[in-house]
């Protein structure tokens, strides 16, 4: 009987202390709401499944979320999303606490958005890459929601210019006048990068062989390496990745063949110095910001906002030292004459895998 | 026989008298003490984690248990979330008890999906009350499919079915990227994400908690199927003949054929049923969440399954248990990111831990058993 008195005893101790890990929460977090209640608005960040450490996309978005807490007087906090379940409750969670503005990142979460955008009209929401679409797959534009879009071939077209021009000089280890590119899996935004990055090589260097592929995936990264590696193994000398995290797996295939890649949506050069010769830049960050000092400034604009290189919206990331100077003259004229509008990147992809 | 197999669930005195304390040890030894210890030691590894990465493991669990259970809406959420991993966690374990090890439970949870995401679109117009049996039928039957290819090979080559349930599961992720992506199960729908035709309304599992009483609550039908399917798996196992034979393939196979079972044909039974447990699963998901099937809308039901059927002991309610723990540990993960700031990652990490702890079982027992008492027998439960 002793015994069994001290495991009861043990017993209770333990449901009692769990009881006190749950206090904090409980008194906390009506606090926490409270203390934001006030003017500050406050802004949920919802990632998908490719999560923060993308070093592409997601963590882009978080930049710019940063970048607002920091600079503009407003409350964030995100969470990441990891399997496409997660986005309606992860969005929902934010709207009943009475966030002002929620975003999502990226085109998988559209019906998601929409079912949560409906439900709750009071709040603004923004996507990233899509527009709100309803179950059967047609899209629907919702008075409280964002779409934020990308001319993602403008900055397709800017880093083909550099690869046509390297491809076409045969400089460094670009010696077999081959370009490739890899997507994630065949969606809009995935494909624009493509279409804009061959129309500039076949406008450049109407010689250079182009290769395309496609991962499959947004996170696997082995995936991206074993399409990396067939790539080189056709002749490839600069792979330009539209990927995510999968694509990081890419860029190891170059490195590891000591050939060049191209980062995408985030300046990737550190992700492999010397392999990553420049990046073409989605400046989600931009947008995330532009988005939330609008809630700001009460300007925020429900439906289509566009996001290219006349606004600063897309570009070229860091240029490493290999790339010669012609070709980061005619990086830097392709940009303005796209901004300019004498050049019009193509959005259709023209060489298939 | 019968009475000797649950030590775990049998309640103290029942006619006999004040069950001693040794008994009552026994039982906690041999039943959830490993599986609660498990978890309590990968809360406390965890805890480590959180405070290396500078953050208060207090408030971290806190967020936790408050973004899983804190409003009625998260309690859905996540009995939501343990759904599928109730149903991927049955097809582990039945496998297991039949001294297979199902790896492949994210597989066959797909074809299911696949299967159920076709018939519910292929016949869109039928009525509910024929479309659904229909769609569920397909469900379990496509699960059932691809597992009992598993067990075929298993019995007729005696190839390990840790192998070719692995490959397999590669084999349909595959499948489903040319299904849904450029072939005749993908939605002609040019801004969408690769998916399948929306399955008809008479397929969709509907909400069973009315809008007054949970506000946008998600919680399906599918948690009664669920509660059926963990019925089925018990009463399958502990009261029918089959399930005897079964579990006597499981303890020993030469036994069992001795005993004029045929190890061989119920390997590719258990395996059938097995896929079929986890077919249904993706079914729920497909009918109850997302009314079509999306391209990798799975990431990890079914390896997840396997951490729910070891910590569950493969039981039916260890399982329901287990499930309705890790659905906690996906819903409350994401608000403890948003609320504590801690990355959701470290629910992944306590995954972790609960599977490497209860793999350290035998460090675990020498822990819970006192001084000199004996090793519980271990029933065949």
């Amino acid at each position: 009987m002793k015994r069994f008195l001290a495991f009861s005893v043990l017993a209770a101790t333990i449901v009692a202390s769990c009881a006190t890990t749950g206090t904090p929460g409980a008194s906390g977090t009506p606090a926490a709401s409270g203390s934001a209640t006030g003017a500050h608005p406050r802004i949920g960040l919802v990632t998908d499944v490719g999560g923060l450490n993308d070093k592409s996309f997601n963590s882009l978005a978080d930049k710019g979320r940063k970048d607002a807490e920091s600079q503009l007087i407003v409350t964030t906090s995100v969470t990441e999303s990891k399997q496409q379940a997660d986005y309606v409750p992860n969005l929902t969670k934010y709207a009943q606490d009475k966030y002002d503005l929620v975003i999502g990142v990226g085109f998988l979460m559209q019906n998601a958005i929409w079912k949560v955008a409906k439900q709750f009209p009071n709040v603004k929401f923004a996507i990233i890459d899509g527009a709100p679409q309803d179950d059967g797959g047609k899209t629907e534009n919702l008075p409280n929601v964002a779409n934020l879009f990308f001319k993602e071939q403008e900055a397709g077209y800017v880093v083909g210019v550099i690869a046509a021009t390297m491809a076409k000089n045969k400089v460094g280890a670009a010696t077999h006048n081959t370009v490739c590119s890899m997507g994630g899996i065949p969606i809009p935004p995935v494909d624009r990068y493509i279409a804009g990055y061959q129309d500039a090589v076949k406008t450049v260097s109407p010689t250079t062989k182009i290769l395309n592929g496609y991962s499959n995936d947004f996170v696997d990264q082995q995936k991206g390496l074993e399409v990396g590696k067939s790539h080189i193994a056709q002749g490839c000398d600069i792979l330009f990745q539209v990927a995510g995290g999968s694509g990081l797996g890419y860029i190891q295939a170059a490195k590891a063949a000591g050939v060049y890649a191209i980062g995408v949506d985030a300046d990737q050069s550190s992700v492999a110095p010397g392999t990553v010769i420049t990046s073409a830049l989605k400046k989600v960050d931009v947008a995330v910001f532009q988005t939330i000092r609008s809630i700001r400034l009460d300007t925020f604009k429900a439906g289509d906002n566009s996001f290219n290189a006349a606004n600063d919206g897309v570009g070229f990331g860091t240029l490493d030292k290999v790339v010669p100077a012609d070709a980061k003259a005619a990086a830097t004229q392709a940009l303005a004459d796209i901004k300019s509008g004498k050049i019009t990147p193509k959005d259709t992809v023209q060489v298939k895998p | 026989m019968t009475q000797q197999q649950q030590p775990a669930t049998t309640g103290p005195g029942t006619t006999i008298p004040a069950p001693s304390v040794r008994q009552l040890t026994f039982q906690w030894a041999g039943g959830p003490a490993i599986p609660v210890l498990s978890v309590v030691i990968a809360l406390l590894l965890g805890a480590v984690f959180v405070l290396l990465s500078g953050n208060d493991p207090v408030a971290a669990y806190a967020a936790l248990v408050q973004g899983a259970f804190g409003t009625p809406y998260d309690l859905t959420e996540t009995l939501v979330a343990a759904i599928p991993l109730v149903l991927t966690g049955l097809a582990v374990a039945i496998a297991f008890r039949t001294g297979l090890f199902n790896i492949g439970a994210q597989g066959q949870l797909l074809v299911g999906a696949l299967a159920a995401g076709w018939a519910g679109a292929q016949f869109a117009s039928w009525p509910g009350i024929v479309l659904m049996p229909t769609v569920i039928v397909f469900g379990v039957a496509g699960g059932a499919f691809y597992g009992g290819i598993v067990g075929f090979l298993k019995a007729v080559r005696g190839v390990n079915e840790v192998i070719t349930t692995i490959m397999l599961n590669y084999t349909i992720v595959f499948v489903m990227h040319w299904l849904l992506q450029a072939g005749p199960m993908s939605a002609p729908n040019a801004l969408g994400t690769p998916a399948s035709t929306p399955i008809g309304a008479g397929a969709r599992l509907p909400v069973i908690i009315p809008n007054e009483l949970v506000l946008f609550s998600r919680l399906h039908a599918g948690i009664i199927l669920a509660a059926l399917a963990v019925v089925v798996f018990w009463f399958v196992l502990w009261r029918t003949p089959l399930g005897y034979r079964l579990r006597a393939v499981g303890l020993g196979a030469h036994a069992a054929a001795q005993a004029g079972i045929d190890p061989a044909r119920h390997m590719v039974l258990v395996m059938a049923i097995a896929g079929g447990f986890a077919g249904l699963g993706g079914m729920i998901e497909v009918s109850g969440i997302f009314g079509r099937v999306y391209d990798g809308f799975s990431s990890s039901y079914g390896f997840d399954a396997i951490a729910v059927a070891l910590l569950g002991k493969n039981s039916p309610l260890g399982i329901v248990f287990a499930a309705l723990l890790f659905g906690a540990f996906v819903h409350g993960g994401a608000y403890m990111q948003s609320h504590a700031g801690i990355s959701s990652n470290l629910v992944a990490i306590i995954q972790a831990f609960v599977l490497f702890v209860i793999a350290a079982e035998a460090l675990v027992r020498s822990l819970t058993r006192r001084r000199g008492a004996r090793k519980p027998v271990e029933a065949i439960a």
